[in-house]
This record gives structure tokens, C-alpha cells and sequence, in this order.
């Protein structure tokens, strides 16, 4: 039996467990959505990353409309209205600073159950965009031929030489190549030669979007400005792709800024509650606090147990919260993918250390700040006074 | 820690000089305590007694230095202690003095034993063998890891007066310790506090208890501030109710 003062002071919360749950639930919900927020911020800006790279692409050439629908379908797989001729690709080519020019005609199909198929038609220029690409086979040639996305090839359980149908596209396929995993969406993919594709899709000489690789990163402005003064520049949308992520970062980035003040202002109220319980049991024992004097408790004695009771419940608040945070980061997930207007596929919310030590640092800072006035007010009692205070238990 | 260490054994223990206490109610000042003056030896047992809000408690708390007189002085064991800051009074409360109250005070969240070894806890100390020891002494080595809810009031209050004894007092000070108990546990609890000074602790106890009282060896009769008697030795005088 050795007394220590976090000790005392953890032993105090059973003297009111509902109020000290009550308290430290409302710093669990504070924290664990700062936790959430913090590791969604990372998590996507991560994610956005990891997109570009996969991608290849300095510049995204699209038909005319929302370029954040354009990347998504560049990126993620989908259906387009509109159509870019195939005609421009030798203008896109033929403009100073472009390195490789891809073309790709894009279908989605979707299933009864909620996926998709994604038809993607392209030509072997798509392989200098993708350093990356590990294939199984090579890049299909021939017109019956298919390069499948691994997850694809698992869904089929095929290998690269065996063929199959695809209820989508007329006729049985070769699989020329298998894709190893990237880890993005072209696991998804089917990819078919553009020819192939523009018959299968009737689409015959048009293409959904551009892949755009150019020999100098660093002159994006400049072939960006060349592209959009080409001839056809007033029928494409010329997205640089690095803008345009910086674009929806900076949107979430507004978000995130508004969401994060919500959960501070969530914190601080929660520390408030810490205050005033902790205020409460001041108030509730006084007498005690003039029995501990008259035991020889110093002022400052009694400032640390009271102090304490704020710390410990920030802290147990604080834990409470970065574990359901944790445990709950699944759900966050999926619940944030279906809001969010473009999201990459890398996990988006995922609890780091660091993140986690953050939020601790928080809660501590906050605990030892709610802490003061009450402790403050608690050693300033005069023992004479306290000890002549009504039982408050 | 700090056993008493006087320089002559029979010197007093307590020394009050025309002791006073007032409190501001208001815009008048309420004459509490008026020029009290006594000794108290060593090892002796000494009654405060005296009617409702004649100043009893007013006197205990500054025998056990809650307070600072308003004039006066006061020597504990041969140190003044009516000039010290709250600083000085509270290390005093600490090492050379025990409490007992008549609402016994223990802390509910802490077992017996844990509210016993509080005081030297302040004393940033820890004793688990005189912990032992004294619910040993008050018969509650049974109890030790007992919440005080679990305890009737005759235990609480022996729990508490082990727990005054932690820090080896020189003087123990108790506020109608048998307040709040029947008289059958009242008298057990009185029997204790004979043991005690039977062993040489000195002890004052303000009280409404006649038996307490007649246990005492001296009694001190307070009646609107004034000490208005000081009865040694024993037997003592019924008194009748005013
Ligand atoms: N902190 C205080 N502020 C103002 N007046 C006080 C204070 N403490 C005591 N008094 C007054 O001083 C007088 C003596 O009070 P005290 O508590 O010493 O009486 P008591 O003899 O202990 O009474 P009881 O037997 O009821 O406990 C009373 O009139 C009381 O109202
Ligand atoms: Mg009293």
C-alpha cells in the first residue's frame, strides 16, 4: 500500500463515476475526433501522392467539363458523356515540351452488385507513363488480346495465356499479360489495344481522355499555356494534374481547417467539463480539504490532489478516445469515401503515433490548464473555514 | 518522526498567555475566545467543556495551529507558535500534531490503511509497519483494506485516531470525538483514548460527553469566550445543564 498522487487522484473518480464518465466521455469524443480529423488529413494528402505517382501523367487532357469528374475518371474508372476526337492527339503530340502523349478510350460497366467493370483501350505509349508496372506477359498487341488488373485476374482466377469471356465485350479473349498489384485502381482494369476497344465500345477514332507526359516537370506552366493555344484547345480541358490535386487538397484543406475548429472548440468545452466537475468536487469537499489540512496537507499539497484529478481524467479521457478512434477508423473510412467528392484508394484514415502523441500532448495541455482554477481555489481554503464546511458526501 | 523532545520532561506542552480570537461577522467583530490563559502538561488529559458556541472548537483550532490567534501567544512544546506563517502551522499540524473529529474526516475513496498512512504521506514518508502497527493498536488489523463506508462508527473513529497517531503527535486534539456514536461505542472509544494517555500521550478533548468529561483529568469550563474555570484533578463536580 504506497500512496502516489496520481494514485489518489484516479481513486477519486469512484467517489461520482457518473460525472467522472460524463467528463471523460466528452474529452473522449473531442479527442477522438481530432485523432480522426489529424489522421485523415495525413492519410489523404498521402493518398494524393501516391496517386500522381501511380498515375504517370503531368497533364490530363479531357473533354470539355468538371475537370474533378475527369480525374476521377482518369484515376478511379468510369462513364463519360463526352468525347475527345482522336484527332487531337497528334496536335497534343506535336507541342513543344510533350514527351509522351497516351491516349485511352475509358468504359465502365457496372454490375448488379455495385462494382464495375472498367474497359480501358490503350496503346503501348501508356507504358512509358508506368515505370512501375510489373507485367505478367506482355502489353496486348493483337485484336482479341487483354491485359487484366490483378484484382481482375483473381476475380477470374486467370493467368496470362488462358483466355476468357467477359460478358461485356463480344467474344473470347486472350490474356496477354497479367498486371502484378500496384496497390491503385489500374488493379481494376481491363485493358484492351485502343482499336480494339473504339470498335467494342463504338466509339470508332474517339478517345475519353489524354495521358500526358512531359520531358521537364518544371516546365508544366509553359506546355500547359501550349496545349490551350493549340487548335484544338477549345474543345479540351487541359488539366495539369499537379494543380489539380493541390486544387482538391486545398478544397478538403478548407474543410479540414472548418472541421478542426469544430473539434477544438469540442475540446476546450470538454475541458470545461473537466473544470467544472473538478470545481464541483472542490466545492463538495470542502470539509475533506479541511481534514487534509489539519492532517498537514500544504496548500500546495492540496493543489497537486485536485490538479491531478483534472490530469487523470484528461488522460483516461484522452486514451478512451484515441481507442475508439482507432477502432472506429474503418468505419470513418467508408463513411468519409462516400462524401468525399474524389478520394484516393489508399487507406485514408489510419492512426500514427504521432498522431496519437499529438492528441495525448492535447489532452495534457488541456487537463493541466482546467485543472488550475479549481486546484487553485482548493488551496487557498482557509483550514479553519473548510473544516467548519457541511459534509458535502 | 518527531517524538517530543522537551528540554525538562514535566516543562508543559501547551503554554497560553491571554489567548483571543474574534471573527469580523458583519460590521461588528464576534468576541469568540477572550484572554484565555492555561498550561497543559505532559501526559495529561484535559476536557474542553462548555455550552453551544462558547468558543470550544474555537480553542481547539488554535491549540492545533488551524489558526493564528488574534492576540495572545501560545507556545507548543516550548516553540511560540502565534507569529508563525501558514507554512510553519502546517508543518507543525503534520509532524507534532494529531486530529479527531467528530465527523471522523476519513477519506471514503481510501481503504482503512491508506487513510491511515495519509499523514505521513504528506510528510512524503511511508510507514507500512506503523500502519501495522496502530490498526494493531485500535483493533482494526481486520479492516485494513476496508472502505470507511464499510465500517460502523465506532470503527471509523478508531481508524481516524490511528491515523491522528501516524506522525507520532505530541498532543492529540479531538472535537466531540463520541458526537456522532451511541454511548456504548462512545465509552469503548473513550476506554482507547485512556490507553492512550495511560502510555503517555497528551491529549485535549473538547466534549459533551459527562463520562468523557469525568474520564478527563482536568477539565476547562468555557462560556461565551471566557474560560471560566480550570477543575484539576479528578473526581470532577457534576454539572448541571445551563
Ligand atoms: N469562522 C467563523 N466566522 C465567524 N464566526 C465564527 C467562526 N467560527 C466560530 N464563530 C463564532 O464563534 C463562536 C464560537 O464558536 P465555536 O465553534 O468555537 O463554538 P463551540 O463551543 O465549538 O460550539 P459547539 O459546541 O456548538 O460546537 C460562535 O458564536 C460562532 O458563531
Ligand atoms: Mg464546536
Amino acid at each position: 500500500m504506497n500512496l502516489s498522487w496520481h494514485q489518489l487522484a484516479w481513486k477519486e473518480t469512484r467517489r461520482r463515476p457518473m460525472r467522472a464518465g460524463i467528463t471523460l466521455t466528452g474529452i473522449a469524443v473531442a479527442v477522438a475526433a481530432l485523432a480522426s480529423l489529424l489522421s485523415f488529413q495525413r492519410g489523404y494528402r498521402r493518398g494524393l501522392g501516391l496517386e500522381l505517382d501511380r498515375l504517370g501523367a503531368h497533364v490530363l487532357v479531357v473533354p470539355k467539363g468538371c475537370p474533378f469528374d475527369a480525374a476521377s475518371i482518369a484515376l478511379h474508372g468510369a462513364n463519360w458523356p463526352c468525347y475527345l476526337r482522336g484527332a487531337y492527339l497528334d496536335e497534343v503530340r506535336s507541342i513543344p515540351g510533350v514527351a509522351t502523349a497516351a491516349p485511352a478510350l475509358m468504359g465502365a460497366f457496372p454490375k448488379s452488385d455495385g462494382t464495375q467493370t472498367v474497359v480501358v483501350g490503350a496503346t503501348e505509349d501508356l507504358l512509358a507513363l508506368k515505370p512501375g508496372w510489373r507485367i505478367e506477359g506482355r502489353f496486348p498487341t493483337a485484336t482479341n488480346e487483354v491485359l487484366l488488373g490483378a484484382d481482375v485476374a483473381r476475380k477470374l482466377a486467370r493467368k496470362t495465356g488462358d483466355s476468357a469471356m467477359f460478358e461485356d465485350l463480344p467474344g473470347p479473349r486472350r490474356i496477354a499479360g497479367v498486371l502484378e498489384p500496384t496497390g491503385g485502381a489500374d488493379d481494376g482494369f481491363v485493358f484492351l489495344p485502343l482499336a480494339t476497344a473504339q470498335r467494342d465500345l463504338r466509339h470508332e477514332e474517339t478517345l475519353t481522355h489524354i495521358l500526358v507526359r512531359l520531358r521537364d516537370p518544371g516546365q508544366l506552366d509553359d506546355a500547359v499555356n501550349r496545349l490551350r493555344g493549340c487548335n484544338a484547345g477549345m474543345d479540351m480541358n487541359i488539366v495539369p494534374l499537379t494543380h489539380l490535386f493541390r486544387t482538391i487538397q486545398g478544397m478538403m484543406g478548407a474543410t479540414q481547417v472548418w472541421m478542426a475548429c469544430v473539434a477544438f472548440v469540442a475540446l476546450l468545452a470538454a475541458g470545461a467539463g473537466v473544470s467544472n466537475a473538478v470545481l464541483m468536487a472542490v466545492v463538495e469537499r470542502t470539509r475533506e480539504i479541511g481534514v487534509l489540512r489539519a492532517l498537514g496537507a500544504s496548500p500546495g499539497d492540496v493543489f497537486r490532489l485536485f490538479w491531478m484529478e483534472s490530469l487523470v481524467l484528461c488522460t483516461a479521457g484522452a486514451v478512451t478516445g484515441l481507442l475508439v478512434a482507432a477502432a472506429a477508423s474503418h468505419w470513418v473510412e467508408s463513411w468519409l469515401r462516400e462524401r468525399l467528392p474524389f478520394s484516393p484508394t489508399d487507406t485514408l484514415v489510419r492512426l500514427e503515433p504521432g498522431v496519437a502523441l499529438l492528441c495525448l500532448g492535447s489532452a495534457l495541455t488541456l487537463g493541466s490548464l482546467a485543472g488550475f482554477l479549481p486546484a487553485w481555489r482548493a488551496s487557498r481554503l482557509s483550514p479553519r473555514e473548510a473544516i467548519r464546511a457541511p459534509s458535502g458526501t | 518522526m518527531n517524538p517530543s523532545k522537551s528540554s525538562q520532561p514535566s516543562a508543559p506542552v501547551v503554554i497560553a498567555r491571554g489567548l483571543s480570537k474574534s471573527y469580523p461577522r458583519g460590521s461588528v467583530t464576534v468576541a469568540a475566545l477572550r484572554n484565555a490563559s492555561f498550561e497543559v502538561g505532559p501526559s495529561e488529559f484535559v476536557a474542553i467543556v462548555g455550552p453551544s458556541g462558547s468558543g470550544k472548537s474555537t480553542l481547539l483550532n488554535l491549540l492545533g495551529c488551524m489558526d493564528a490567534p488574534t492576540s495572545g501567544t501560545l507556545q507548543l512544546d516550548g516553540q511560540d507558535v502565534s507569529q508563525l506563517a501558514d507554512s510553519g502551522r502546517t508543518r507543525l499540524r503534520r509532524d507534532r500534531l494529531g486530529f479527531v473529529f467528530q465527523h471522523f474526516g476519513l477519506v471514503p475513496t481510501l481503504s482503512v490503511a491508506e487513510n491511515v498512512a495519509l499523514p505521513a504521506f504528506f510528510a512524503r514518508r511511508s510507514d507500512p509497519k506503523r500502519v501495522d502497527e496502530l490498526l494493531e493498536r485500535v483493533g482494526l488489523s481486520s479492516r485494513r483494506h476496508h472502505r470507511p463506508h464499510e465500517l460502523s462508527g465506532g470503527e471509523m473513529q478508531r481508524a481516524a485516531i490511528a491515523r491522528a497517531l501516524m506522525n507520532r503527535p505530541i498532543l492529540l486534539l479531538a472535537d466531540e470525538p463520541t458526537g456522532n456514536l451511541d454511548s456504548q461505542t462512545g465509552s469503548s472509544i473513550l476506554e482507547l483514548f485512556r490507553e492512550l494517555n495511560a502510555d503517555g500521550l497528551t491529549l485535549i478533548v473538547v466534549t459533551h460527553n459527562p463520562s468523557l468529561a469525568s474520564a478527563a483529568g482536568r477539565r476547562l469550563e468555557i462560556q461565551d469566550g471566557v474560560l471560566i474555570s480550570s477543575t484539576p484533578g479528578s473526581p470532577p463536580k457534576p454539572h448541571g445543564p445551563r
